[in-house]
């Protein structure tokens, strides 16, 4: 019965090739981008999974919540008295660590360079048991000079020579501290949250000078892990987190009102193998991605794997009057219904089966470039954990079965006695050609709707990348490091000595800078407003509008002539602080900032005042009186919504320079600017990039998987289009008669042409009524989550209906053509 | 009306090369009545196929109404028959998607005529062979006499004035067979040419002239009085 199944489904595969290549290759298309688009779903949620021990391993993330603006924010980072003080109250809690990442100075045999190098509690091994190659976990970090290196770190660092016991210098806020390996880490996968090329142990000691580090809830620079004792949850310790908030973080006096840092603020554990897909995006390690973007992608993996079925499901009851009388013949030699469906189910397994040969060809083809494409470790294999043998036996069962089975219930359905007796196929029925339209509207409605979001997700991120950001990036060039305690020193020189050069149009240092992680905010107070309002509060000098193109809206920039321009008082200078207290400062703010003050214009606020936290509590706020305003500027991601920014001429930290270049000689002044850097600061790297590849950069990921999704709706076109021109050779075949007729009667090959291409558009056409509302509604809801973005206008919308009604009429133009040119005679004679 | 002057028609496959017709001559005129009768196979309709312009024969001359169309492009062979040539099948060919109403029109659809002219042209004729009361209906849901009926309409509407019919009664029954026929006959009283296929003695004894064949070739003509 097998066997014969067999042969007959090869057969009849054979006897019309065409139909079998559209429905093999449809299959295996679908089958292969769904196979891909499953393997890098199943990458994205692997996150964190390979580290033993992943289950009692937790992050501490900090939730935000603006009661005035409604805001809801979180963030991977949480204050190191955060972790401290959770596992103080909390027996659940079984280990804590903190981390955090730097980039300082390392000198090696007289060389300097920069590296990025997590500093972190010993503990962290025990919470993360990150892999060793050599070296003991449970002493590696034992003193304060360790240092752990990945392999492919001490490759570079130490190449040919044994590592382990050699020194490394870091210049941390101006000291030098040395450090020896001690170990080494087989590379982290790609698939984790961490990132991380050098460990040693976090030395409080850094912070020597900033006691309130170690005290605050809100000073977030790093990580806290936490690892829970067997059998405990986040659910055992969420709900008396709100009283360990209000017991443990003190209220402080500003201004009058007494606030705690956990007003606005919550805290949750959240499993590190959920950190990557998780709620807190915020000031990650690695870039995360969200869930919506996932589960986009597992849809449209499915919604191309039931395109193709559609395909085979249509072709073969579009075909089923062709097998009319083998069926009524087999059914007249004693064949039961149940028979020929098990005959038909057959077919299409060995259909299926076939298409997935080619499907895993494709697919081993194509993964390399796409994990490349995606950066991702995406790898293909067998048997084993994570082998996909038997999930794609499981797929090919499953789309044998669910592309044949409606066909074989249609094919089984023939009564023999009228197919025998008219001596012909049976005719199409009814309800199968209705069916078949609604699928194919389906199907084209799932293109449409891909082709519009790409199109939109496309045009956003080129948007993002080239819209005006407010500020001027041609030949902006940003140098990181200014701010090292290295320079402190001649860091007034060495700007003074770039402004100098020619070709350099206008120098100016900042905190903010362009796409940095610098956050800065601070609580300030205005008069009549008994709430305190947060906003950022960044350093700059003089020279920083004038380098960066930001134009003033009304009053002035700040001076250096000026002293109540100048904030700077030195941390533990009590007289200082005392006397800005009372003599006040003036500041720049931006528009957003305006408006979160309620201070009415541009214009109109020069003048006014507020007062700030920039001093020590027991000294009051400092007021200051706006000098200048000037206009929102987008330094980060177009997701964000612009921050209100308090601007201050503070010398004592400035951590870039931004240097206004020549555009036209862009290159010789930027090497320039290197060359006088290295002059005045041989001891600290010259990191510098220009602004525009910044934010061109910035934008890699969404540009990367815009096309990743351009590219499947690609595929699903293709999909969609194979099966439309087998049906159109379909119809063709199947109206041949009635287009004898038609030609009899006067029609000319252009009106036949006509009906055939306006018959397998109006589908098309009904698709868009599905397709571009869900489309509508899909992409509002992905451009919400810009706070700048382009307009959702109808240009979108009609252009993919047109660009797939074109694609679809020359699809099946040729068979249209073919039809119209044949003679009437001919399509007469056979009935 | 037409002559045919040594028409040859000839098939070809990888193997056999057949004869359809060979050195047909053969002269119809106008407001004629012809019945064409034979075997099956002996080339009868091959040669309303090439009356009808819906194939080309091999050699030979076909001048309808005094122009040669054997070697016409096929635009211009769509162009006549869609003017002056109505057909009628054995098997009605109506289109089964169609309404009664919508298949008789489609005979006027390529000629460019408005709407509502055409839709009182196609009651008229529909009244005229007695089917108007069936116009919405679908050609499946008639009998085999109303689909002809039907077939005759859409033959006539353009009101061409030559009409072939291949084996119009070979589908019916006696009494149907015989409407149809008297159908016939009254389209030739108003002027109509007629050129027709048939078995049926009786039948062709309608036509004002008979033409025998075998094996495609003309056997005999017989000329009766109407």
């Amino acid at each position: 019965m097998f066997a014969s199944t067999l042969t007959v489904g090869l057969r009849t595969l054979m006897r019309n090739r065409s139909f079998a290549l559209i429905n093999i290759l449809g299959l295996a298309i679908g089958m292969a981008a769904c196979i891909l688009l499953l393997l890098f779903v199943r990458y994205e949620l692997s996150y964190d999974d390979w580290l033993p021990g992943h289950e009692r391993a937790f992050q501490v993330q900090t939730f935000y919540n603006d009661p005035e603006t409604g805001r809801h924010d979180a963030m991977q980072m949480s204050a190191y008295a955060v972790g401290r003080s959770l596992a103080k109250d909390f027996p659940e809690i079984d280990k804590v660590a903190y981390a955090l990442l730097a980039k300082p100075v390392i000198l090696q045999d007289g060389n300097a360079t920069t590296g990025e190098v997590m500093m972190a509690d010993p503990t962290l091994l025990d919470i993360l048991p990150l892999p060793f190659v050599r070296g003991d976990p449970r002493s590696a970090m034992r003193d304060l000079q360790s240092l752990l290196m990945t392999q492919s770190e001490a490759a570079k660092r130490f190449p040919g020579i044994d590592p382990i016991g050699k020194t490394l210098s870091m210049v941390r806020n101006g000291k030098t501290y040395d450090y020896h390996v001690t170990g080494i880490l087989r590379d982290l996968p790609r698939n984790s949250h961490l990132k991380l090329t050098m460990l040693v142990p976090f030395n409080g000691g850094v912070f020597g000078d900033q006691p309130e580090f170690f005290k605050r809830y809100g000073w977030n620079s790093g990580y806290n892990y936490v690892r829970l004792v067997p059998g405990k949850s986040f659910a055992d310790i969420a709900p008396r987190l709100a009283a360990w908030e209000k017991r443990n973080i003190p209220k402080q006096n500003f201004g009058g009102a007494f606030v705690s840092e956990g007003d606005t603020a919550d805290w949750k554990l959240t499993p590190i193998s959920d950190v990557h897909l998780g709620k807190a995006t915020g000031a990650g390690m690695t870039p995360s991605n969200d869930p919506g973007s996932i589960a986009t992608f597992t849809l449209v993996a499915l919604l191309i794997l039931a395109m193709a079925c559609i395909n085979f499901t249509n072709l073969s009851t579009a075909r089923a009057g062709q097998r009319a009388r083998e069926v009524a013949l087999r059914k007249v030699m004693g064949a039961s219904r149940r028979q020929l469906i098990v005959q038909f189910l057959g077919e299409s397994l060995v259909v299926a089966a076939l298409a997935m040969l080619v499907a895993l060809a494709l697919v081993e083809l194509v993964l390399p470039l796409l994990a490349d494409f995606l950066k991702a470790d995406l790898v293909l294999h067998y048997f084993g954990a994570g082998g996909i043998l038997l999930p794609v036996l499981g797929l090919t069962v499953l789309v044998g079965l669910a592309a044949g089975l409606y066909p074989a219930l249609v094919l089984s359905r023939f009564d023999p006695a009228p197919v025998l007796k008219a001596n012909r196929g049976g005719t199409d029925t009814q309800g199968s050609g209705r069916l078949r339209g609604a699928l194919v509207v389906a199907q084209f409605a799932v293109s449409i709707a891909l082709v519009i979001c790409t199109a939109v997700v496309t045009a956003q991120t080129w948007y993002a990348r080239s819209a005006d950001a407010g500020y001027n990036r041609d030949g902006l060039l940003q140098v990181t490091g200014i701010g090292r305690k290295q320079i402190e020193p001649v860091a007034d020189q060495l700007v003074d000595a770039v402004a100098r050069i020619p070709g350099v149009l206008g120098v100016g240092r900042t905190t903010i800078g362009v796409n940095t992680d610098s956050h800065i905010n601070t609580l300030v107070r205005v008069d009549g407003n008994p709430r305190p309002i947060e906003m950022g509060n960044y350093n700059i000098d003089p020279g920083f509008f004038d380098a960066m193109g930001m134009k003033l809206l009304a009053g002035r920039t700040l001076d250096r002539a000026n002293p109540r321009d100048d904030v700077r008082v030195a941390p533990n200078d009590e007289a200082a602080q005392a006397a800005l207290a009372t003599r006040g400062a003036n500041v720049v703010v931006n528009v957003e900032a305006l408006r979160k003050l309620g201070l009415g214009s541009p214009a109109q606020a020069i003048g006014k005042s507020f007062r700030v936290a920039m001093v020590d509590e027991k000294f009051g706020l400092v007021p200051v009186t706006i000098v200048g305003v000037v206009p929102d500027v987008r330094l980060r991601s177009f997701r964000d919504p612009y921050e209100p920014i308090m601007y201050q001429y503070d010398r004592s930290y400035m951590s870039e320079m931004m240097v206004r270049l020549n555009a036209g000689a862009a290159g010789p002044v930027r090497d320039a600017v290197e060359a006088v850097w290295k002059r005045y600061a041989p001891q600290v790297p010259f990191e510098a990039a220009f602004t525009d590849d910044i934010v061109r950069n910035q934008y890699d990921a969404d540009a990367a998987r815009a096309t990743t999704f351009a590219a499947f709706a690609g595929l699903a076109i293709f999909v969609a289009c194979l099966g439309l021109y087998g049906l159109a050779a379909f119809t063709a075949e199947r109206r041949t008669r009635e287009i004898g007729i038609r030609k009899v009667l006067g029609a000319r090959d252009s009106d036949i042409v006509r009906l055939l291409v306006w018959q397998f558009s109006r589908p098309v056409l009904i698709a868009n009524i599905i397709a571009w509302p869900v489309a509508w509604w899909l992409m509002r809801g992905w451009l919400d989550g810009f706070a700048q973005r382009i307009a959702l206008g109808p240009q979108w919308f009609i252009g993919a209906g047109v660009l797939a009604a074109l694609i679809a009429a020359a699809t099946i133009i040729g068979h249209a053509l073919k039809v119209a040119r044949s003679s009437p005679a001919l399509a007469l004679r056979y009935e | 009306m037409l002559d045919l002057i040594g028409l040859n028609k000839r098939y070809r496959t990888d193997t056999v090369e057949t004869t359809a017709l060979d050195a047909i001559d053969l002269a119809i005129g106008a407001g004629e009545f012809v019945a064409i009768m034979g075997p099956s196979g002996c080339g009868k309709s091959t040669l309303l196929n090439i009356i009808g312009l819906l194939d080309r024969p091999t050699a030979g001359r076909y001048v309808f109404e005094g122009r040669d169309v054997a070697q016409l492009p096929e635009a211009a062979l769509t162009d006549i028959r869609k003017r002056r040539i109505g057909f009628i099948f054995q098997n009605f060919n109506l289109i089964d998607e169609l309404s009664v109403r919508e298949n008789v029109e489609l005979a006027l659809l390529y000629h460019g005529i408005p709407a509502s002219e055409r839709r009182a042209r196609v009651d008229k004729v529909l009244d005229k062979v007695g089917i108007a009361h069936r116009a919405g209906h679908r050609p499946s849901q008639l009998s085999g006499g109303q689909q002809q009926r039907v077939a005759v309409a859409r033959a006539v509407v353009a009101e061409p004035p030559l009409i072939l019919a291949d084996e119009p009664t070979g589908n019916l029954d006696t009494a149907h067979g015989e409407e149809v026929m008297r159908m016939l006959r009254t389209l030739n009283d108003d002027g109509a040419t007629i050129v027709m296929v048939t078995h049926s003695p009786a039948h062709a004894d309608y036509a004002g002239r008979v033409v025998n064949m075998l094996d495609g070739r003309v056997l005999v003509e017989a000329r009766r009085a109407a």
